[in-house]
């Protein structure tokens, strides 16, 4: 795959003395669902809107398509833009709405046929006539998503694409939009602040904090081998346990266990990830606890969340989430509050947190 | 109890203010201005003569009269254009200023908001006769003119009609500013940029989306400044000369100099007719305009 489709080069920003960006570079492949997650203030949304040409970046290129891109006017630009609030034109009805990009250059036979092409693609060929404060939450971000896809852009930006929806519309809408990408092969990067959504859609998403990329990779990759702390907390769920090298093994003063890992440390102490779906847990009844990679504890809180029953189990004076699958319709499989239980893992399923 | 009838009287004060201050002068003017007209104090008689049984003692010759010289109605047209005109600068004007203020940081708002609001804070007198001390032969405009070389004699800046229309638009400005400010305030940025990034330039969207959505705000502020304008007498009076008679200068001169206040009143029930009948129709196809396009 081409994977310098869209090449982000040393891309910095500030704003006054506020440093957004920092020396961002990324590559991005063609017709790639790409995802740039942050909380608010990470840089996303500037950077976005650099490679939508609503601001200049201080240094560094935005080459698109073997094309530099960089100083080129918003509308010279062979991409489209997505806003959060859609920003579409009150004073036009979703016909002209959807039109509002090709009227320049198109006949109007053409422009017809163009925007019955593009509302059936989005199923909104019954709402063309209607006014934009006559639509729904959900129509318009369709019609949104229609006049940017009707320009036929060699890459579409999305700001919060769902983050107007409502929840039960958004997990449709999630699938739609892959479905959609997938069919008309056209790159989009996306910004969003929420972990599910990013993971849901993206091919590779970035992880970035404070105007830097801390992560880029596969969602997967992203979740099961993270590199940093601040990505192991911010996607998902985290039992974060610090660690010290002790004679042969290692040892969690707050657990009070030893651990057996794979890997070679590089550091005599560091942190380790632990998944809360990763840890078995069983009645402390049916078996002896280990000394290594189990742990016996108290369950402190339960709650139940249909598929899955969260527990918070107290370890010395450590607690630890565990996310525990509901196999038995039995709904007195669940442990109860304060049983003491046997907590156990794979030794591969702890991800050493080098820095 | 009481304090629905307090709301009921709130809600439609200023419908009684409007009647008080305009209904029932306006009822005034028309019955004057359908008077016959004498000398005396009133310089009219009474519209009804107690004489053997009630008699009705009106006539229109009073509006035959101005609409059949060419003199009253020249003077109205004279005013409508320069109410034109000047509502045509104040809006080239104010809508840029306007939009610079709306889409500028908070702080930097403020200030220019106050100084738009700034010239209302000193009376509207002095400031029409400094201009008369800048633009006059001996004044500094001339001064610095003559002292850079750029002309060799004093221009004669005062008394002519763009003198007038100068005053005008510098009277009027904040009056196209102020409420261009409250729509273009509530316009979404985006919308610009949404525009740019399907293709059309500074230039296309500017007509195709900021000129269509403002089009509230220009009307409120056209008609602020418009209305006015027709009826100013002091402008005109002060900055004006000799070469364009206004309307408003023609009612002054029919009611304090020649003392015909039928004719005068005649002249001012057709000028708010003439102007505020096709004003009442616009503004009723322009809310069913403005309602069907959700603006």
């Amino acid at each position: 795959m081409d994977n310098n489709f869209l090449v982000i080069e040393n891309i910095s920003k500030s704003f006054g003395d506020n440093k957004v960006l920092e020396n961002i570079n990324l590559n991005i492949s063609k017709s790639e669902f790409f995802g740039l997650l942050g909380s608010s203030g990470s840089g996303k949304t500037t950077l976005l809107r650099i490679l939508g040409g609503f601001e200049k970046p201080d240094t560094g290129r935005v080459i698109l398509d073997g094309m530099d891109i960089t100083n080129l006017e918003p509308f010279d630009r062979p991409l489209n833009y997505m806003f959060q609030s859609y920003a579409l034109f009150p004073h036009l009805n979703v016909f002209n709405n959807l039109a509002f990009g090709i009227k320049e250059n198109f006949t109007q036979k053409e422009i017809e046929i163009n925007v019955r092409n593009i509302a059936e693609l989005l199923y909104i060929e019954h709402l063309l006539n209607r006014r934009i404060k006559q639509l729904s939450g959900g129509e318009q971000q369709r019609v949104a998503l229609g006049r940017c896809l009707i320009k036929k852009p060699k890459l579409l930006l999305l700001d919060e694409p769902l983050a107007a929806l409502d929840k039960k519309l958004r997990s449709k809408t999630q699938l739609e939009l892959t479905t959609l990408q997938k069919k008309l092969k056209i790159t989009f990067v996306f910004v969003t602040h929420d972990q599910e959504e990013a993971m849901s859609l993206s091919d590779r998403m970035a992880i970035m904090k404070n105007g830097l990329i801390l992560e880029c990779s596969s969602p997967e990759e992203i979740y099961e081998n993270p590199k940093s702390l601040y990505t192991a907390n911010f996607i998902g769920i985290a039992n974060i346990i610090e660690i010290y090298k002790k004679d042969k093994n290692f040892y969690s003063d707050n657990l009070g266990i030893n651990f057996k890992l794979n890997k070679e440390l590089k550091n005599t102490k560091t942190n380790i990830l632990l998944r809360p779906e990763k840890i078995k847990i069983q009645s402390i009844n049916n078996l002896k606890t280990s000394s290594f990679n189990s742990f016996s504890g108290e369950i402190l809180e339960k709650s139940y969340l249909g598929s899955f029953t969260r527990y918070e189990i107290k370890i010395n004076n450590m607690i630890i989430s565990v996310l525990d699958q509901n196999f038995n319709s039995n709904s007195n499989y669940n442990f109860p509050k304060g049983e003491k239980v046997i907590c156990s893992w794979e030794s591969e399923s702890i991800k050493i947190l080098e820095d | 109890m009481k304090n629905k009838l307090f709301e009921k009287y709130f809600v439609f004060s200023p419908y009684f203010w409007l009647v008080l201050f305009f209904f029932i002068p306006l009822a005034i003017i028309f019955k004057i201005s359908i008077s016959i007209s004498e000398w005396g104090m009133p310089p009219y008689q009474d519209i009804f003569l107690f004489d053997n049984g009630l008699k009705i003692n009106t006539t229109f010759e009073n509006y035959v009269y101005i609409f059949s010289d060419f003199y009253y109605i020249g003077s109205f047209l004279n005013s409508m254009i320069l109410a034109l005109i000047s509502t045509i600068f104040c809006l080239l004007i104010g809508f840029p200023l306007a939009f610079y203020i709306a889409t500028s940081n908070i702080r930097l708002r403020n200030i220019l908001l106050v100084l738009v609001v700034i010239p209302f804070w000193s009376s509207f007198l002095l400031r029409v006769y400094a201009w008369k001390i800048i633009l006059q032969n001996n004044g500094i405009l001339n001064v610095i003119l003559l002292n850079l070389g750029i002309t060799s004699e004093p221009l004669q800046l005062l008394y002519n009609q763009y003198a007038v229309i100068m005053g005008i638009v510098y009277t009027y400005l904040p009056l196209m500013i102020l409420p261009l400010y409250g729509y273009l305030n509530k316009f979404d940025l985006n919308l610009i940029e949404a525009s740019k990034d399907l293709g059309l330039n500074r230039f296309k969207t500017f007509f195709k989306v900021i000129l269509p959505l403002s089009v509230p705000g220009i009307v409120a502020g056209s008609l602020l400044v418009f209305i006015p304008v027709v009826g100013e007498f002091i402008i005109p009076e002060m900055l004006g000369g000799s070469d364009r008679l206004y309307y408003g200068k023609i009612l002054w001169e029919e009611f304090f100099v020649n003392r015909n206040w039928p004719g005068a009143s005649a002249l001012a029930f057709s000028g708010i007719i003439i102007l505020v009948l096709p004003i009442v129709i616009f503004q009723i196809l322009y809310s069913r305009w403005s309602q069907k396009n959700e603006i």
